[in-house]
């Protein structure tokens, strides 16, 4: 009788343990997608800058050009070859299998968008998901009479020198002085005007008192 | 003899059962390993990135360091050596390459001031963002266009047409203002200052004369 009643608490306590452990297995959700390179690692990668390709370049067996503008834009005109993933679709299911499918083939993915600024941040965020066969086109797409051009752009390139340009205005500024001065030299005579004023302030108080 | 041995094997029922159970619960302690993922949600990133608020104008940025608004301070993504050259007034330099290191920590992960990136484009500038952002640090902004569009829209502004609309020419004048302050020194700044010191001297003079004769008569 004690025996029996051993065995059945302890039935029912395993129950229990198990069922617990049944749920947490159930209600467990793995995120959908999780990165594969951390921020450090990421770092690293972009500062390597091994991840730009020009457009002399992109006529390569390994490379799959996917054009991330829109659909509109994709329409109106796009590159030889690409397909068109729009940014905000990139976390499809459809679109990641392609992009499991391209990194399985040993392909690699060339992001291409109207401008590398705009591309930049889509091809950050695929290299951290670990879709790490990936680079950037550095390219300027632009449409003359409906008709697409591509060139070449050039990436964090200084344009103009601003200390140069400041400087330089600040020279020509000393040059257009040194031009007026000589002019009109005879102002450092007028300066001496302010003195006139203090004796005619004094005269101006003296009637004042008197008056009173 | 049988008997025996199934009656030493029952006597360690017990144990066998918690030793299972005990193993079952160590596999869900195994299973949370994908929430370690160091971020926010992918989803959550991408959203980030689509959404362009994270971008302010070089005019904003003039206005709020015209004003002396202590509300934000400035990140020179750039290398060391081009932040000598020139920089943005106030700005704090961090090397791209640097960005996480420990010593820099402070600035980024902060929630009081807000963080203004800028590079020579925005494209480095715009990186930085995204792994800050990525790390959920606050307040987070990128400079448009970064320096070029500084220089081009600030410190040397492009005359509008006279076709255009006024506005046009009002943000001129302001622009050239601003650059006023930035250092930027006009030829035409001389004249007009010539002109203002000729002035004063004439009226002082005659006004106080013509005063005079007034005040006695009382």
């Amino acid at each position: 009788m004690k025996e029996l009643e051993k065995t059945k608490r302890i039935s029912i306590a395993s129950t229990l343990f198990i069922l617990a452990v049944l749920i947490g297995l159930f209600t467990y959700k793995r995120p959908k997608n999780t990165y594969s390179h951390d921020t450090k690692n990421t770092l690293e990668k972009v500062s390597n800058y091994n991840y730009f390709i020009n457009l002399n370049d992109i006529n390569n067996q390994d490379y799959a050009l996917v054009d991330i503008r829109s659909a509109f834009d994709f329409e109106k005109g796009h590159l030889k070859d690409a397909i068109n993933i729009h940014t905000p679709d990139f976390l499809n299911e459809d679109n990641l299998t392609i992009f499991k499918e391209l990194k399985n083939t040993n392909k690699t993915i060339v992001l291409c968008g109207n401008n590398p600024q705009e591309t930049n941040l889509p091809f950050l965020l695929l290299y951290q998901l670990g879709y790490d066969n990936i680079k950037l086109l550095t390219v300027d797409i632009d449409y003359n009479q409906n008709r697409l051009i591509a060139k070449n752009s050039e990436i964090e390139t200084s344009k103009a020198d601003v200390t140069a340009f400041i400087q330089e205005s600040v020279k020509k500024q000393a040059e257009a002085m040194k031009k007026a001065k000589v002019v009109v030299k005879p102002k450092p005579k007028a300066v001496t005007a302010p003195k006139k004023i203090i004796p005619l302030k004094k005269k101006k108080k003296m009637p004042v008192e008197g008056g009173c | 003899m049988v008997k025996k041995r199934i009656a030493k094997i029952l006597s360690f029922r017990y144990t066998m059962m918690a030793a299972i159970l005990i193993l079952l619960a160590g596999g869900l302690v195994l299973l949370p390993k994908y929430q370690e993922s160091e971020g926010i949600p992918a989803e959550q990133l991408l959203s980030n990135i689509i959404s362009l608020e994270r971008y302010v104008s070089t005019d904003q940025i003039s206005d709020k360091l015209i004003s002396q608004d202590p509300s934000f301070i400035l990140i020179d993504v750039r290398s060391e050596e081009r932040y000598n050259s020139y920089t943005l007034p106030n700005a704090i330099n961090i090397p791209l390459k640097k960005l996480l290191d420990k010593e820099f920590e402070s600035y980024l992960n902060q929630d009081q001031y807000d963080v203004v990136f800028f590079s020579d484009d925005n494209f480095y500038a715009d990186q930085a963002w995204a792994i800050c952002n990525r790390l959920e640090y606050k307040n987070l902004h990128v400079l448009k266009g970064g320096i070029n569009k500084w220089f081009t829209t600030i410190i040397n502004p492009k005359k509008p047409n006279e076709n255009m609309s006024s506005k046009a020419f009002e943000l001129y004048t302001t622009r050239k203002a601003a650059s006023l302050f930035y250092g930027v020194v006009y030829p035409d700044q001389t004249k007009t200052k010539s002109v203002i010191k000729k002035a004063p001297r004439k009226i002082i003079t005659v006004k106080k004369k013509k005063k005079m004769p007034v005040e006695g008569g009382c």
